[in-house]
């Protein structure tokens, strides 16, 4: 039974129609990515989910709850540029929050520093929030969203306007909640999406272009690369490649030669046979798997 | 539960803020200010000299009820215009600057949102104004006479009614404009068309708000409560209702967009 079912969702500003009739489901303990450049529709998209715009048309439903209207029970929400009342400290902050979405205050405190320890803000938790970095800012973000436990957990962009470092501290942060939380985040980095998220939904111009995960998106390819590389190359490599009927193109790309293929086991085998029986001394044997980009760019550019 | 968490929220933001000790200190300044300069007028003349010999300085001494409405009519401009101004950005700020989003992303009731914050600022501003006006009270008494504290308390419920309503214009604008420098500007220009209004037509619109002070000083005078302050004070109390009501509507129409 899925977490959320959305239908037909769409969301129109005068003439133009930002979100147009997407519909997905969202499996609980999942973590999902929303991908789209930017413009797609996916703050609208996600604000929506978040409950608090409301969509043209179409509809949203906790499939675990039917009773109650306001989805915004079970829903953290994290927007892209979180902004806090900077006279706060972080745990107040937190407090506050919590006590909003009906926690006592008792409870909101204990909750508040499980929260503090798990986004590593437990030394800081007396600081003023005007003084927190970017990257401190971004972790409490995370935090209020997770202070009344909800089942959903929204996060717009959660990395995109953060530092090396801070992005690495996210994503592990993303990582950990996975194991008992149903994520769903917004993200126009590929690497991102395909590190920490179990399914993507790509969502271009308002229209959800591709869902699934990400291994079966990967299937749906219909070619394959497999990049090889030799340390003294041997003569006549590419004409010898593309014997194999399952090669139909090899390219160079600096000392790797790019070969693509269309069934890639039998290419895997065929290849090792005739390395081993050539006795061509590998360095390097790769199956792609960073074709997310690629796929990207096609579905988008369609 | 919700609206407490809101209310003890903006007390704590007003006190981080100074307001609890400015806003209550510029109240005084206000109350004291005229009833001192006037009794000091004539010490003052004196000593900065440039009379002309053998003038006489006659300024009648105004009476004790005088001196009292003095307080008020200082109130009834530049305490409006402090009040308009530290209310201005309740809502539209937060709206502005972003923090909404995190606020209004918890399930937030859009009344408790707006009744919270009215109530923490009027709060402030009724105990600013209540201690401005027994401050004046306490000078009046030692300068000029003997004037009732009742009568003080009496009149400053009645006043406070008037800023209710104003406090709940700056709130009505407040949920439609992001700006808060237009939200005091258009409060302002309603509280003068309002007084304006009532200044022409005064003989019908006898229970406009805007003429509460106006009563207050009759009852100063007469020490009796027209029934006329009670009429005004009752449109002042379903003004800033309808206010209150008009601007959760529009808050919660704008954020559903």
């Amino acid at each position: 039974m899925s977490l959320m079912s959305v239908e037909q969702l769409t969301k129109r500003y005068q003439s133009a129609t930002v979100v147009d009739h997407i519909s997905f489901q969202l499996e609980p303990g999942k973590c999902v990515a929303l991908l789209g450049p930017n413009g797609a529709g996916k703050t609208t998209t996600l604000r929506m989910l978040a409950g608090f715009i409301s969509p043209t048309e179409g509809e949203i439903h906790f499939n675990e709850d039917q009773f109650t209207y306001d989805n915004r029970h079970h829903v953290g929400y994290l927007p892209q540029y979180p902004v806090f009342h900077n006279w706060m400290t972080g745990e107040e902050f937190l407090m506050y929050v919590g006590q909003l979405a009906y926690l006592s205050k008792d409870e909101a405190k204990s909750k508040a520093h499980e929260l503090l320890d798990l986004v590593r803000l437990s030394d800081d938790k007396q600081k003023r929030i005007g003084k927190f970095s970017g990257g401190m800012k971004q972790r409490l973000g995370i935090a209020q969203a997770l202070m009344h436990d909800p089942k959903l957990v929204i996060l717009d962009e959660p990395v995109s306007s953060l530092d090396p470092i801070g992005r690495r501290e996210v994503l592990n942060l993303i990582r950990e909640l996975k194991k008992d939380a149903t994520i769903l985040f917004s993200t126009h980095i590929l690497n991102d999406a395909e590190e920490v998220s179990d399914d993507i939904l790509l969502l271009n111009q308002g229209k959800l272009l591709k869902q699934g995960s990400i291994e079966d998106i990967h299937n749906q390819q219909d070619t394959k690369t497999i990049y090889l590389a030799f340390q003294d190359e041997p003569k006549f490599i590419e004409e010898r490649l593309k014997e194999i009927d399952t090669v139909f193109n090899v390219t160079r790309e600096h000392r790797d030669f790019v070969v693509a293929v269309h069934d890639v086991n039998d290419a895997r085998a065929q290849l090792l046979t005739m390395i081993q029986s050539e006795g061509w001394a590998l360095t390097k044997f790769e199956i792609a798997k960073s074709s997310l980009e690629d796929i990207f760019i096609k579905a988008v550019s369609e | 539960m919700q609206w407490q968490t809101i209310f003890k929220k903006e007390v704590l933001e007003h006190w981080r803020h100074f307001k609890w000790i400015w806003v209550p200190i510029v109240f005084i300044l206000f109350a004291v200010m005229d009833p001192l300069t006037s009794y000091f007028m004539p010490i003052i003349l004196e000593s900065v000299g440039n009379v002309p010999e053998g003038a006489t300085i006659d300024i009648p001494t105004p009476s004790a009820e005088q001196a009292m409405m003095m307080s008020f009519n200082q109130m009834n401009v530049l305490g409006v215009l402090i009040a308009v101004v530290i209310s201005m950005g309740l809502i539209s700020r937060e709206v502005s600057s972003g923090v909404y989003e995190l606020v209004l992303s918890k399930p937030v009731r859009f009344s408790s949102y707006i009744t919270a914050k009215f109530t923490a600022m009027m709060v402030l501003i009724s105990i600013s104004i209540v201690v401005g006006l027994v401050t004046g009270w306490y000078y009046v008494t030692v300068l000029f006479g003997d004037i009732a504290f009742t009568q003080i308390l009496a009149s400053a419920l009645f006043y406070l009614l008037y800023f209710m309503l104003i406090l709940s214009i700056v709130m009505l604008f407040n949920s439609f404009l992001t700006s808060p420098g237009l939200v005091a500007f258009l409060s302002i220009i309603t509280v003068i068309v309002l007084n304006a209004v009532t200044t022409i037509f005064d003989h019908v619109l006898t229970w406009s708000p805007a003429l509460i002070s106006n009563y207050i000083s009759v009852y100063f005078y007469s020490g009796r409560i027209e029934t006329e302050l009670w009429f005004s004070s009752l449109t002042a109390v379903m003004l800033s209702i309808i206010c209150l009501i008009a601007s959760v509507f529009l808050l919660k129409r704008q954020e559903m967009h």
